[in-house]
């Protein structure tokens, strides 16, 4: 019948599942059986996952300390524009009622700061911050030269305004014996902050790099950023390999906060000696070098102590997410299976008549 | 002056360029090409920017140029655009070099055309209005002309107007008898100066009116003096005539349609959404810009200490005007440049889906189905009108000799070992015709008693067969190769001679006054006493010959109903036999001829004879007297049998039609053929069933007689319906009654509607057009016969208007062109001699039957994944354009994005068809330290993916996500297969049952149609052919000059022809040499 031979069929139209649209399919049929007992078990799972988040998140122990009032006295001095520079210290004791067990990490959270907005987080130069090149600083305006035509180090407004507040956190064990609770500065950041998207310059010596000194051409000389007391390689005079671009507390500040009220990290708790298991209870004061301005745009600024279960910190949010969705999902099987039964029950009978 | 001027009328003159110049006629040069090289880049730019998605981008683009606003990179924005204006740009311009080519082609063709007296091959192109052109035999016709002379005699040509009218018989046309007299004489031809005065351009085909003035006498011109462009000249060695319209100006280039931006229902509905979410996104834009304002305003402020903005260089309300457009910008995903990207792509593989099938490929002659628009595949799934030609598209145009009843006894059907009747198979062997040399070698028969018949010498079957040889118009000719070469008026004829001729009685050549046949061997010539010509109310056709033994006989064919009154009362059981037979062939599509002869003798034959010479003398009442003596010679017949001849329908028509319409698609069968034939293949492939309430056949000579029969036709059908509605049917029909409050949708039972194109053409003016259309719309079937190209296009064209349906074209011939490009979709059968259709069209295959998997399957198909597509596009849209709005409200409305719409967008316009495994290549390239290295300002991204993964958090909230999203969808989908189930959840549910009741039975092998229609004489025949045959005038000089002594002309030789126009002036006035059958 065919008068033309087969293989030129086969030549022109390739016989492939997916070329004749014949591809495998399968259709989910949703008998009630399975939807069911798909709808239990999920019901189930999230119950069970919402009750051990719910659990976890309550087993994290948090404090949380608003300095923005306690410290009042350091704002009204140097919200005077003399006095700006002029160093302001202020205590504040609490007593921690529990121990708080396993690894303790101090926060500074800042509320109403808003390090998201455009023209705030375009205003810094990676290019910079990598190491590549010190003048790269086209990005950063406002901040990009000082006045004598020195490019800023670091440049930009993220920069400029990064949190400069000492906290220092010390035991007090009787009234007059006080031990200052070790922390440590290291591993606060990102991995990938520290060991790709930040790094100094080359040189062994920090200062001399940053002050232009190797190079004798003027034009290597670098500015500091205008809000800042001291220079970038000037940052933790305990450790040197804890300045310029790789200072820790600078990397956490670099990175923007998503939500205008934002938490970061400030330090972790070196469990040596007294503090083996954690933070005993007892009475504790934080010693705050009080620098950053909150009160200017009426943001307010607070320590935070906080421990971690393996689900992150004391947030009830998903767990209580999730039992709801549980909840939820066993409601709706039963309603379900309420109206399944009642729908089969009328065909029967009407198959009956 | 003049091209400013509206042309009333035109005057040539011919063989005067100069004259004709100052009217400033357009030349034969014709332009199908929309660009030339310098002004593609312009035109083809103004025509994309047109699209409004290419628009909106364009002001996007601007828009991130301003640094103040811009708050996205602006490759984003014009890395797609130019890729989509590109890609465009290109395949406008292959499109517009292959037109460029083929008006190359047709403008650079040659013709002989008179130029200073000379005979001058000249392009068409140089061609001007009013020079004078020799044609020669099977030369394509370069412009419209108005015939001269010619070489036949009378100034007769003829012409093939398949290209026209898709009608592939042969016309002929005549010139007037003064210029006739030209004839080939170059001088006398470069001397003629007549001036034309006639109508203007038109697309009127079959219509021309014009004024020769030439030698002080006016001659008046019609259409059968013009040959038009497009045809071709046949069996005419040469002609001269003269060019009235050139190029554009010619009827052919009338009648080409525009073509037109075709474009889907899905594209209507995606431009009014974007306009929509373009409103939304102004909105979206508003509130966050006023927002900005009254953060700036109250929280801003203080924040300049970070930013060193000077006090009062930014108010916040133009901050907030600022905002507004960069949110424009950002949130500008939502309006979706790449959603027409994403369509076309999807869209073009759906084209290669239908390319690749294999199911749509037909094997005979290796043509598989092409998609040649690939932007249209989704609108195959909503069609609502079919609208289909006939010859060569729902039949093969081939006409095969299928049974006959002889005597009581059927010869045709082949029984095998059990005596049950079956289906002729290829296994079976035919009849053997090759030890006859005369044989048609396509012909084929299957059953052997027929032949064992004829050589034990049955009388009957003997004069039957001789009948078929003698009683017919056929005209023979001798090829060089000496093979017999019938030139048939109408294919059924063709048929019947050629299946005489292949059982031994052949039909060799006639004469006016005789016909000689050659029966089993022996030659015989028969002396053509008297030819009883077809008409319409005759509805048969006799001769009276003489036979070699000197008895005069009259072989009568005719339709069984009109035949049967005329027989002699012996045969009555013979009659019921046959009548039983007839029922038989007609249920099977068959059509049908009842064959019978009388035996008359000399003297009453004499008297008769010179009766009919009384009345054709007769000035009164001629014809009717004429018709009186027919009537009285054909009578007291003795019936033979009869014959049932196929109109082969395409492979698989019957099935595809009942699919198409169990689907609710409508099928309107519009050709140019005869009503009886259109009617017959109407039932042939069940679009006609014996089952319908009624038939309306409209078929008026004016408006006003149209409007009535279509009134009266509405109003009988609304009669039957209101008496329908008391019965039961109310009750199936509720439902749908509830849902639909059209009355049209409420009608019950089939009806059907035929009408010609006569009626058409009035039933198509303003007035009468709604009385059609809802009439039509009511009907289960309609046929429209005799219909011109244009009136297709024109029907297409009003249900496409007034009923906002989605409608397909689809057909073969260069007539069915203009219906094809005005439907919504357009089909061209391809593997025609043709190809016009295809180039025309939209999509093409080679079989009608494949039209059910295109709409069925791949259209079906193709809707669905698009409105899953478009809805899965939307929702990804907006779920991550509103991230950033929501995000508006924690950064103090600055613009900020919350998450990297560069590489998204990047992602969504380079990798649309998106595998995952490219998407996270290119995720973790992006974020590796290597191209940060490089890039660090760019690609600031690194070490989010690998910090945000790696918390278990996320992993819980992807979760919950995931279950919060999916759970209402499956109690959703569950809960509507329960409550509200589709039909195919109720089909998937019975077919389950059935499954698990029982293993499913083999199909039932279908049931012949039974059907107590007969078809009527229903061949595609034409009245006057029979006095062209007595008088003539079609004989060729080669042939033998006629033996006979009786040299007697029954009419006025040179009146013949204004017979022939007379009688055929409501048709089209031409009569058909139809297809040449080779032996």
């Amino acid at each position: 019948m065919e008068e033309r031979p087969q293989h030129c069929l086969s030549r022109l139209l390739d016989n492939s599942a997916l070329k004749q649209q014949e591809l495998p399919i399968h259709r989910l049929y949703f008998t009630a059986r399975r939807v069911l007992f798909v709808f239990f078990a999920t019901g189930i799972f999230c119950l069970c996952m919402g009750i051990i988040l719910i659990l976890s998140a309550r087993s994290t122990q948090e404090i949380e300390i608003n300095y923005t009032r306690i410290c009042a006295n350091c704002a009204k001095l140097q919200e005077n524009a003399s006095n700006f520079d002029k160093e302001c210290t202020c205590s504040i004791p609490f007593y921690l009622s529990g121990k708080m067990m396993g690894n303790v990490y101090m926060y500074y959270k800042l509320y109403g700061f808003y390090q998201n907005l455009y023209l705030y987080i375009r205003s810094r130069s990676n290019r910079q911050l990598v190491g590549k090149d010190v003048k790269a600083v086209e990005d950063c305006a406002p901040f990009k030269m000082s006045d004598n035509k020195t490019p800023i180090v670091p440049c930009g407004a993220i920069a400029n305004s990064m949190f400069n507040d000492t906290i220092i956190l010390s035991h007090n064990i009787n009234s007059s014996v006080q031990i200052k609770v070790p922390m440590l500065k290291s591993r606060l950041t990102w991995w990938t902050d520290k060991y790709v998207k930040f790094q100094n310059l080359s040189s062994k010596n920090l200062a001399d790099e940053f002050r232009g000194k190797i190079h004798t051409v003027a034009q290597y000389t670098t500015t500091k950023p205008p809000n800042w007391p001291k220079p970038i390689y000037d940052l933790d005079k305990k450790d040197p390999r804890n300045n310029g671009f790789l200072n820790d507390d600078f990397i956490v500040w670099m990175r923007a906060a998503a939500f205008p009220t934002f938490k970061k990290l400030y330090g972790r708790l070196n469990r040596t000696h007294h503090f083996i298991e954690g933070l005993p209870a007892g009475n504790y004061s934080f010693n705050i070098t009080y620098n950053f301005p909150v009160t200017r745009f009426h943001g307010e600024k607070s320590v935070v102590l906080s421990t971690l279960t393996w689900c992150g910190g004391n947030s009830l949010f998903l767990g209580l997410a999730y039992t709801v969705t549980g909840a939820m999902t066993w409601l709706a099987s039963f309603a379900m299976m309420a109206i399944h039964i009642m729908l089969k029950n009328k065909k029967m009978s009407f198959f009956h008549q | 002056m003049f091209c400013f001027m509206v042309e009333v009328e035109r005057i040539v003159k011919a063989n005067d360029r100069e004259y004709n110049e100052k009217f400033q006629y357009a030349d034969n040069r014709i332009h199908t090409s929309k660009y030339n090289i310098l002004t593609f880049l312009p035109i083809n730019l103004f025509e994309q920017f047109q699209r409004v998605a290419n628009a909106y981008f364009l002001c996007l683009l601007i828009l991130q140029l301003i640094p103040e606003i811009s708050s996205l990179t602006w490759f984003t924005t014009i890395v797609p655009l130019v890729l989509v204006i590109t890609m465009t740009a290109v395949k406008d311009a292959t499109d517009d070099y292959f037109r460029h080519k083929s008006d190359n082609q047709v403008n650079n063709r040659q013709s002989e055309v008179l130029i200073n007296s000379k005979l001058q091959n000249e392009k068409w192109m140089n061609v001007k209005v009013g020079d004078i052109i020799k044609l020669e035999n099977n030369q394509f016709v370069a412009a419209d002309l108005l015939l001269l002379s010619s070489s036949e005699p009378h100034g007769l040509c003829y012409v093939e107007t398949a290209e026209l009218d898709g009608e592939t018989n042969l016309k002929v046309r005549h010139a007037l008898s003064v210029t006739s007299e030209l004839g080939a004489d170059i001088s006398r031809l470069a001397g003629f100066d007549g001036i034309v005065v006639c109508e203007v351009p038109n697309n009127k085909l079959d219509k021309f009116m014009g004024i020769l003035s030439w030698k002080d006498s006016k001659h008046s011109l019609n259409n059968e003096k013009i040959i038009l462009r497009g045809c071709i000249l046949r069996n005419t060695s040469w002609c001269f005539g003269m060019v009235i319209f050139a190029g554009p100006d010619t009827k052919l280039m009338q009648n080409s349609g525009k073509t037109k931006f075709k474009r889907t229902s899905i594209d209507r509905l995606m431009n009014t959404l974007v306009l929509w979410i373009f409103g939304f996104l102004i909105c979206l834009g508003i509130i966050l810009a006023i927002g900005n304002s009254i953060w700036e305003s109250q929280t801003g402020d203080q924040f300049r200490t970070f930013l060193f903005w000077n006090e009062g260089e930014k108010s916040s309300v133009f901050s907030g005007f600022l905002t507004f457009w960069s949110y424009i910008i950002i949130l500008n995903t939502v309006v979706p440049i790449s959603l027409y990207v994403s369509v076309e792509v999807i869209r073009l593989g759906h084209s290669y889906f239908i390319n690749w099938d294999r199911k749509m490929y037909y094997s005979r002659k290796a043509i598989p189905a092409e998609a040649r628009t690939t932007t249209l595949n989704e609108e195959l799934g909503q069609i609502e009108y079919i609208f289909s030609d006939k010859t060569g598209t729902l039949t093969q145009n081939i006409m095969t000799f299928k049974r006959c009843s002889i005597n009581g006894r059927i010869y045709g059907e082949v029984h095998d070992d059990l005596d049950q009747k079956t289906e002729i198979t290829q296994e079976k062997e035919p009849v053997d015709f090759s030890v006859k040399s005369q044989a048609d070698r396509e012909f084929q028969f299957f059953d052997h008693n027929l032949m064992e018949s004829i050589k034990m010498g049955d009388p009957k079957v003997h004069e039957f067969l001789r009948l078929l040889a003698l009683c017919h118009t056929v005209m023979s000719e001798e090829n060089s190769a000496g093979e017999l070469i019938y030139q048939v008026q109408s294919p059924d004829e063709g048929a019947l001679v050629t299946a005489a001729r292949n059982f031994g009685f052949i039909f060799k050549s006639r004469t006016p006054e005789t016909i000689t046949i050659e029966e089993l061997g022996t030659l015989a010539t028969y002396q053509l006493l008297a030819f009883l010509d077809f008409n319409n109310t005759r509805k048969r056709m006799s001769v009276i010959v003489r036979n070699p033994e000197g008895q005069i006989k009259l072989y009568s064919k005719g339709a069984d109903t009109i035949l049967f009154e005329k027989l002699h009362p012996s045969n009555e059981v013979l009659l019921s036999l046959t009548s039983d037979h007839l029922s038989e062939f007609a249920g099977e599509g068959l059509r049908t001829l009842a064959i019978a002869y009388r035996d008359l003798d000399d003297k009453y034959f004499k008297e008769w004879h010179k009766m009919l010479e009384d009345a054709n003398a007769a000035t009164e009442e001629r014809d009717e007297r004429i018709a009186g003596l027919y009537e009285e010679i054909e009578r007291d017949l003795m019936l033979l049998g009869a014959t049932a001849v196929e109109d082969k329908l395409q492979e698989g028509v019957i099935e595809t039609v009942t699919s198409l319409s169990l689907a609710n698609i409508k099928i309107w069968v519009l050709t140019g053929d005869k009503q009886e034939t259109a009617i017959n293949i109407g039932y042939a492939c069940n679009m006609l069933t014996d089952d319908m309430n009624d038939v309306f056949v409209i078929a008026g000579n004016n408006a006003v007689e149209v409007r009535e029969e279509l009134r009266k036709a509405k109003q009988n059908l609304f009669g039957q319906n209101r008496n329908f509605s008391n019965g039961h049917v109310v009750c199936e029909k509720k439902q749908q009654l509830e849902l639909d409050s059209i009355v049209e949708e409420t009608l019950t039972g089939d009806y059907a509607l035929i009408i010609n194109g006569h009626s058409l053409a009035h039933a198509l003016e303003s007035d009468v057009k709604n009385d059609l259309l809802e009439l039509a719309c009511m009907c289960k079937t309609v046929i429209c016969c005799r219909v011109t190209p244009l009136q297709k296009a024109q029907v297409v064209e009003l249900v496409k208007k007034y009923r906002n349906a989605v409608t397909l074209a689809i057909g073969d011939g260069a007539n069915d062109v203009s219906m094809i490009k005005s439907a919504h979709i357009g089909i061209g059968i391809s593997g025609q001699e043709g190809l016009q259709a295809v180039l025309a069209s939209d999509y093409s295959f080679a079989q009608f039957r494949y039209l059910q998997r295109l709409l069925l399957v791949h259209g079906r198909w193709s809707y669905f994944r698009m409105c899953k597509f478009l809805c899965y596009f939307f929702y990804k849209n907006f779920a991550f354009t509103l991230v950033h709005f929501w995000f508006g409200f924690f950064c103090g409305f600055s613009a900020q994005i919350a998450l990297d719409t560069s590489y998204w967008t990047f992602i969504n316009h380079v990798f649309i068809w998106g595998s995952i495994a490219i998407y996270f290549s290119i995720l973790f390239t992006m974020h590796s330290n290597g191209i940060f290295g490089i890039f660090p300002n760019q690609f600031p991204f690194v070490g989010n993916a690998r910090h945000s993964l790696t918390q278990k958090c996320i992993w819980l909230v992807i979760l919950l996500t995931t279950v919060a999203s999916v759970m209402p969808v499956v109690a959703f989908r569950f809960l509507k297969v329960d409550l509200y189930p589709t039909l195919s959840d109720q089909i998937r549910r019975w077919q389950k049952a059935q499954k698990k009741a029982r293993p499913p039975s083999s199909r039932r092998p279908r049931t012949r149609r039974s059907s107590s229609r007969r078809s009527g004489y229903a061949f595609a025949h034409q009245e006057g052919y029979g006095e062209l045959i007595t008088s003539g005038k079609n004989m060729r000089a080669k042939n033998p000059p006629p033996t006979s002594g009786l040299e007697k002309t029954h009419y006025n030789s040179t009146s013949w022809i204004e017979n022939l126009c007379k009688k055929t002036t409501d048709t089209v006035s031409s009569f058909s040499q139809d297809k040449t059958v080779k032996l």
